[in-house]
C-alpha cells in the first residue's frame, strides 16, 4: 500500500504554503516530518485529511489497484486533544466502537483498551472534560488506533506526555506500523532521529526526503539543519 | 502625562481602526474582493479613522442624549409635580446611581489592558490623563443636552449648564471613596460586578428618583443648589486625591485578575461557560448504542439547558396563564381588552416566541461541548452521520420547545374562550396552530443555519458575519413584527403557511448542504 500525493497545491490568499507537493508514502514505515514554524505542516495534513480543500492535485491509495481516500483510511490526532468532553472516558470510547464496528476485526473489551492505554481504573468513569490534557491525547490516540485506519497522521503527538508515557507512546507507534502509513510531525529533532524510518521536510512548500545512507547522526542532523534552512 | 495620553489615545485608536477593518473584512461577498495586505492600505486606515472618530464622538454624545430623554425628560409628564423640579429630582438621584455604576477608574477595560500591562505604559500616569479626558466627555457629551433639557423644562440657563460638572463631581467623590475602601480593604471591585451594598442604595436612589414624585414631594432647586456646592467642595477635594494617588498599577493588576481579562480569550471564557452546563449524574445514561446512544446522552448531560430549562420556562407560562384567566374572570376592562389583544396582537407574539425559543443557546453548546471536538474526526462528517445526528437534533430541539409552546397556544385560544369568544371558531384553531408553527419555526431555523453556516472555527471563535447577519435580521424581523397589529386569523393564517413554507424548503437545502457546510472554520 502507498499514499501517492501528485502536484498538490495550497495557497492561503497570495502565500503559496503548499506549491507543489509530489511524494509518495509506503506501508509499514514511519515518517518523521519536519518544518520550521509556518513551514505549513498542519496545512499539509489538513487537506490529507480534507479539512480544507486543495488549489490543485490529487492525493490517493494505490494497493493493488488504486482508489481515492475514504474517510475510513485517514486517522488525524491534533496535537491539541479533541475529545466530547460530556462523555466519559468509557462512553466515549463504547460510541466510538459501535460506530466503527464493521471495521475492527478482533474487538476487545473496552477495560482491555484501557488497560493497552494504561488508563487508570479509577480515571475511566470520569467525564472527559476533567481529563488532564495528557490523558485527553491518550484517549484521542487510543480511539484513532481502535478505528485502525490505514494512514495515521500525527500532528506533535508527544510534546504533552510526560517523559513515562511518551516513551510508551513510541514503544506503541513501533509497534503499530507495519500494515500502515505513519505520518508524525514534530519540531523535535531527536524524536524524529529515534522514532522515524524516513525524515521528510517540507521547506518552501516542497516535501524532501532526506537520505540517511551512510551518514552518522552527527552529520545527518547537520543535514536536516542545513535542509531545513535552505531560502 | 500629556504624552502618555496621546500614546494611549494613539493605541486605542489603532486597536479599534484594526478591528474595524477586521469586521469589513468578515463581510460576505466583500471579503473575496480585499487582499491581505489590507492593515497596511492608507485608505482604508483613514476611513477606519473617521468610523473611529464618529464612534469616539457618537458614544460622547449620543448616549447622553437617549439617557436624559429616556429615563428622565420622558417621566416628567407622569408626575402632578412642577417639571423644572421634577427634571432636577430625576437628575439627581439618577446621577448617583450613575455614579456607582459607571466609574471609568473601576472598569477593567481591554484598552487599559493593552496599555498598562501589555504596553507597559505609566499606571498612573495612563490612568489620571485618561481619566481626565473621560471626565471631560462627560462634560462635553451632557452640556447640550442639558441645556435643551433645561431649556424644555424651564430651568434657569446658568443651572443647566452647571448640570454636567455635577455629574463629574459625583464620578470624582464616589471614585475617590472607592480608592479609600481600596486602600483599607486591598481589594479593588470591578463596577461591573456591584456589590451587594452598591445594589442596595441603587434601589434606593431609583425609588427616590421615581416613586417619590408620585407623593407630590421633589427636590426644591434652592437644595439642588446647596447640594450641588457642596459636590464641587467635596469634588475638587477628591480630584486632588485622586491625582495623588500613587497605586494605580497594584488596583488595575488586582481588576484584571478579577475579571479574567488577564489570561482568557473570550473564547476560553464562553468554552468555560459551556462546559459547567455538563453535569454528570450516575443515572444518566443510555442503552442506546452507536448515534443515538451518543445524542441520548449530549441530551441528557445538558438538561440544565434543555430539558430542566424548558420546564421552568413552561412552568412560569403556566402561572402566568393561571393569573390572567383569574384577572380576566374577576375584571370585566381587563376581559374586553384581553379579547381585543387576541384578536389583533398575534403579531407580538412573534417576538416573544423568539424570546423564549432556546435555539441560540442549545446549538452553541453543542459546538462548545461536542461538534468543536467530534468535527476533527474523519467519520463525524460522513454525510450519513451529519444527517442522522441532524435529525436527531431536529426532534429534540422541536420537542423541547414544544412543550412552552403548547402551553402559550393553548392558553391562548382558551383565554379568547373565557374573554367572550369569536364570531369565527377558526381563531381558536388559528390561534393554537400558529404559536405551535412558530415554536417548530424557530427550532428548525436556528438548527439549519447552525448547520448550513457553522459559525466557528477550531479555537471556538466565531468566524461568520453571515451567520451574524442572520441572526441580527431574524431579531429585527421579529421586533419589527410587534408594531404590527393584524387580524389574528389572516396573520396566524400567513405566518402558519410561512413557517411550514420555510421548514420544509430549509430542510430540503439543508439536507443537500448540510455534508459540505457544516465543518470547522478556519
Amino acid at each position: 500500500m502507498k499514499l501517492i500525493i501528485e502536484h498538490l497545491k495550497k495557497n492561503f490568499g497570495s502565500k503559496e504554503v503548499l506549491k507543489d507537493i509530489d511524494f509518495e508514502f509506503e506501508e509499514g514505515k514511519i515518517y518523521g516530518l519536519l518544518g520550521r514554524n509556518g513551514a505549513g505542516k498542519t496545512t499539509f495534513f489538513n487537506c490529507l485529511n480534507e479539512d480544507i480543500e486543495v488549489d490543485d492535485g490529487t492525493f490517493y491509495l494505490e494497493e493493488k489497484t488504486t482508489r481515492p481516500i475514504v474517510s475510513e483510511d485517514i486517522g488525524y490526532v491534533l496535537s491539541t486533544p479533541n475529545v466530547p468532553e460530556f462523555l466519559t472516558g468509557r462512553e466515549f470510547l463504547k460510541f466510538f466502537i459501535d460506530i466503527n464496528a464493521s471495521r475492527i476485526e478482533q474487538p476487545k473489551s473496552l477495560d482491555e483498551y484501557f488497560d493497552f492505554m494504561k488508563i487508570d481504573v479509577e480515571d475511566r468513569d470520569k467525564l472527559l472534560k476533567d481529563y488532564s490534557h495528557g490523558m485527553k491525547n491518550k484517549m484521542q490516540m487510543l480511539v484513532h488506533i481502535i478505528a485502525n485506519p490505514k494512514i495515521l497522521l500525527l500532528d506533535e503527538p508527544l510534546t504533552s506526555f510526560d517523559v513515562v508515557v511518551a516513551e510508551e507512546m513510541k514503544q506503541m507507534l513501533k509497534g503499530l506500523k507495519k500494515g500502515h502509513i505513519i505520518i508524525f510531525s514534530t519540531h523535535i529533532m531527536e524524536l524524529a532521529l529515534d522514532l522515524c524510518d524516513e525524515i521528510v521536510i517540507l521547506n518552501k512548500g516542497v516535501l524532501e526526503k532526506i537520505e540517511k545512507k551512510n551518514l552518522d547522526n552527527e552529520h545527518f542532523k547537520n543535514r536536516i539543519i542545513e535542509a531545513l534552512k535552505e531560502e | 502625562m500629556v504624552r502618555t495620553f496621546f500614546l494611549s489615545f494613539r493605541l486605542k485608536n489603532t486597536y479599534r481602526v484594526n478591528s474595524i477593518i477586521y469586521s469589513i473584512k468578515q463581510l460576505p461577498l466583500i471579503k473575496k474582493i480585499l487582499p491581505d495586505t489590507l492593515y497596511q492600505n492608507h485608505g482604508l486606515k483613514i476611513f477606519g479613522n473617521v468610523i473611529s472618530a464618529l464612534i469616539e464622538v457618537g458614544t460622547t454624545f449620543i448616549g447622553k442624549l437617549l439617557y436624559l430623554w429616556l429615563m428622565i425628560y420622558s417621566f416628567i409628564s407622569m408626575y402632578p409635580t412642577n417639571s423644572s423640579e421634577t427634571f432636577l429630582h430625576l437628575f439627581f438621584f439618577l446621577t448617583l446611581c450613575g455614579g456607582l455604576l459607571n466609574t471609568y477608574l473601576f472598569n477593567p477595560t481591554r484598552d487599559k489592558y493593552y496599555a498598562m500591562f501589555l504596553m507597559n505604559m505609566d499606571a498612573r500616569e495612563y490612568t489620571l490623563s485618561n481619566y481626565y479626558y473621560a471626565m471631560l466627555k462627560v462634560f462635553i457629551g451632557f452640556l447640550p443636552f442639558t441645556i435643551l433639557f433645561g431649556i424644555l423644562t424651564h430651568i434657569p440657563i446658568w443651572l443647566s449648564i452647571l448640570l454636567p460638572l455635577f455629574v463629574v463631581m459625583v464620578k470624582t467623590m464616589i471614585n475617590y471613596f472607592s480608592l479609600i475602601d481600596f486602600k483599607k480593604t486591598r481589594k479593588a471591585k470591578n463596577e461591573n460586578v456591584p456589590f451587594k451594598i452598591v445594589w442596595i442604595l441603587i434601589v434606593i436612589f431609583l425609588a427616590l428618583a421615581y416613586l417619590v414624585p408620585f407623593t407630590k414631594i421633589v427636590m426644591p432647586i434652592w437644595l439642588f443648589v446647596v447640594l450641588f456646592m457642596i459636590s464641587l467642595g467635596l469634588g475638587s477635594y477628591c480630584f486632588f486625591k485622586i491625582h495623588r494617588f500613587t497605586e494605580y498599577r497594584m488596583m488595575y493588576k488586582q481588576l484584571f485578575a478579577n475579571s479574567g481579562m488577564e489570561k482568557k480569550t473570550a473564547e476560553q471564557i464562553n468554552k468555560e461557560t459551556a462546559l459547567k452546563q455538563i453535569e454528570l449524574d450516575r443515572d444518566l445514561t443510555s442503552s442506546k448504542d452507536g448515534f443515538p446512544y451518543f445524542h441520548e446522552l449530549f441530551v441528557k448531560r445538558h438538561r440544565k439547558i434543555l430539558t430542566i430549562a424548558v420546564k421552568k420556562q413552561a412552568l412560569v407560562l403556566l402561572l402566568l396563564s393561571v393569573a390572567i384567566f383569574i384577572g380576566v374572570l374577576v375584571n370585566k376592562d381587563i376581559k374586553s381588552t384581553t379579547n381585543g389583544i387576541l384578536l389583533m396582537w398575534l403579531p407580538y407574539f412573534v417576538f416573544i416566541m423568539y424570546m423564549l425559543n432556546r435555539g441560540t443557546t442549545i446549538t452553541q453548546a453543542m459546538f462548545m461541548n461536542c461538534d468543536h471536538a467530534m468535527l476533527t474526526y474523519r467519520i463525524y462528517r460522513n454525510p450519513n452521520v451529519i444527517l442522522g445526528l441532524f435529525r436527531e437534533r431536529l426532534k429534540t430541539l422541536i420537542s423541547i420547545n414544544l412543550l412552552p409552546a403548547t402551553i402559550i397556544g393553548a392558553s391562548l385560544a382558551f383565554l379568547l374562550f373565557l374573554t367572550g369568544g369569536t364570531t369565527n371558531a377558526l381563531n381558536y384553531v388559528v390561534l393554537f396552530v400558529s404559536i405551535i408553527a412558530m415554536s417548530i419555526f424557530f427550532s428548525v431555523h436556528y438548527l439549519v443555519m447552525y448547520y448550513l453556516l457553522q459559525p466557528y472555527n477550531v479555537n471556538t471563535e466565531m468566524k461568520s458575519s453571515t451567520y451574524s447577519i442572520v441572526q441580527g435580521v431574524t431579531y429585527f424581523a421579529c421586533y419589527y413584527m410587534m408594531q404590527l397589529k393584524l387580524p389574528t386569523f389572516y396573520f396566524g393564517l400567513v405566518i402558519t403557511l410561512f413557517c411550514v413554507a420555510y421548514s420544509l424548503l430549509s430542510l430540503w437545502i439543508a439536507y443537500r448542504m448540510a455534508p459540505k457546510t457544516f465543518k470547522l472554520r478556519n
